[in-house]
């Protein structure tokens, strides 16, 4: 579903990416963890198409999204780090300008709305102001937003930061659904929050993959995923 | 087309919902409106040359504060990653913001038709010297928001957006002044960029395809530029 070959980035002279590679197979739920200034947000949003790539190469469903970058994004929903949001729409017409931006047909718009709000749980705030919501809300509509179009592949950038233990909790169990029918990409540096969600891990240490393990294989090795985390990271961290 | 015509829709209700446009639409009225009863009652004339000289000189000021939120806020806000990762191009995007903009610009410009017909109701004015004078300030108006737009898409910042706009507006708008100090062609360059050159020749009833061109290519350089500078800011 996902190939990504080779790929570096560079911010000026400053190199983030440096020649990452790997695959990610239709319906996997993958958890991609890494320190801060890791590469983590650069990888996604490169995968997305926000961000063009130095070097390598990106195939979303088998399309180079340098060559052609429309026909992947109508296969991604994206949640960046701060949800995306216009404080002054309520949240039926912002998801309803975000199906028709993500090309819905007319006749179906409002199918879709609907479903995205059943499943992100957004039905009693349907009609209220953007900027009126909670936190929790905010990011469950920016969740929504993502899905409205049912994307093959799902790519979600912190989607728990700043929520209470419930809406962790609510979040948590709102990427499990949807990582039934979608390719999901969970990023974030809580580890026990990608802990029962994914299926695989992908540790990205300053621009390189360090390690990429199915999760049963961590937790067959008898450590959590922080002990985990910790041997890959930590130790280099404290040299 | 129809992503386009979502985009300007969009943005011409979130323009609505935010207390600047009413102060805007507020103060053009009370001013516009002081103006015309002056300028009616000192000319004597059945004409309204002079209160769409009065509208240029106000839109230099009033258009940056409409524009400078066009882009700049989107990239504050983060949403530009949002539009940025639909299948929109960026000429879509921009193309709709700009349109967004000039349909709440060109709602400014329908307020003041009454004073068309108080003309025509109290005198026999040329109708068609007025329709072309209508249709000058519109389109200047429509390069002024092409410029508010373009430099909104510079920066993150709405000040800085609304502070080149200034410059780069008050410049064309004031170069005729220095016509005097300049020779050859920079005299020729100074006379064909400066706004007032074509305008005026509108505001009397005139039209020429001179001051159409330099208008509409006005308008298209600006969102030419828009478009680059939002693809630029991706490698940022």
């Amino acid at each position: 579903m996902i190939k990504v070959i080779d790929a570096k980035k560079s911010y000026g002279s400053r190199e983030v990416l440096h020649g990452i590679s790997l695959e990610i197979g239709r319906g996997e739920v993958v958890g991609l963890l890494g320190q801060n200034g890791a590469g983590k947000t650069t990888l996604m949003r490169m995968i997305t198409g926000f961000l063009p790539i130095n070097e390598g190469q990106i195939l979303v469903d088998g399309t180079d999204i340098s060559l052609d970058s429309m026909r992947a994004r109508r296969q991604i929903g994206y949640l960046p780090e701060t949800p995306p949001l216009y404080d002054q729409m309520t949240v039926t017409s912002y998801l309803t300008f975000a199906a028709r931006l993500r090309e819905i047909p007319a006749s179906r718009i409002q199918s879709s709305v609907d479903e995205c709000i059943q499943q992100t749980n957004l039905q009693d705030v349907r009609h209220s102001v953007i900027k009126t919501l909670s936190k929790g809300y905010r990011q469950r509509v920016g969740i929504a937003q993502a899905i409205v179009h049912q994307p093959d592949i799902l790519i979600l950038d912190e989607p728990t930061s700043g929520l209470d233990p419930v809406q962790i909790l609510q979040v948590r169990r709102l990427i499990k659904e949807l990582g039934q029918n979608h390719t999901v990409i969970v990023s974030t540096h809580v580890l026990n929050e990608i802990e029962d969600v994914a299926e695989r891990i992908i540790l990205i240490k300053s621009g390189r993959i360090v390690s990429d393990v199915p999760m049963t294989d961590i937790q067959g090795s008898g450590h959590s995923l922080e002990q985990y985390f910790l041997q890959q990271v930590g130790e280099s961290a404290d040299a | 087309m129809r992503k386009v015509w979502n985009m300007a829709t969009k943005e011409f209700w979130v323009t609505f919902q935010s207390p600047v446009a009413y102060i805007l639409l507020c103060l053009s009225l009370i001013v516009f409106n002081a103006f015309f009863f002056v300028i009616i009652d000192e000319n004597r004339e059945a004409t309204l040359r002079d209160m769409f000289v009065l509208m240029e000189f106000l839109f230099v000021f009033m258009v940056p504060l409409i524009t400078m939120r066009t882009v700049a806020q989107e990239r504050d806000n983060g949403t530009m990653e949002f539009l940025m990762t639909t299948p929109t191009s960026q000429a879509q995007i921009i193309l709709g913001k700009y349109l967004g903009v000039l349909m709440f610009f060109s709602t400014m410009i329908l307020l003041t038709f009454p004073y068309y017909f108080i003309v025509s109701h109290y005198g026999q004015p040329d109708h068609a010297a007025m329709a072309v004078g209508y249709l000058g300030i519109w389109i200047e108006g429509a390069f002024f928001v092409a410029v508010g737009v373009m430099t909104s898409s510079w920066t993150r910042s709405q000040v800085l957006a609304a502070m080149s706009s200034y410059i780069i507006l008050l410049c064309l708008y004031f170069s005729v002044i220095g016509l005097k100090y300049a020779d050859g062609y920079l005299h020729g360059f100074m006379q064909y960029v400066g706004v007032m050159t074509h305008s005026q020749n509108m505001f009397s009833g005139l039209i020429t395809s001179t001051d159409v061109v330099y208008f509409v290519s006005g308008v298209a350089l600006c969102l030419i530029v828009s478009r680059i500078s939002i693809d630029n800011h991706l490698w940022k």
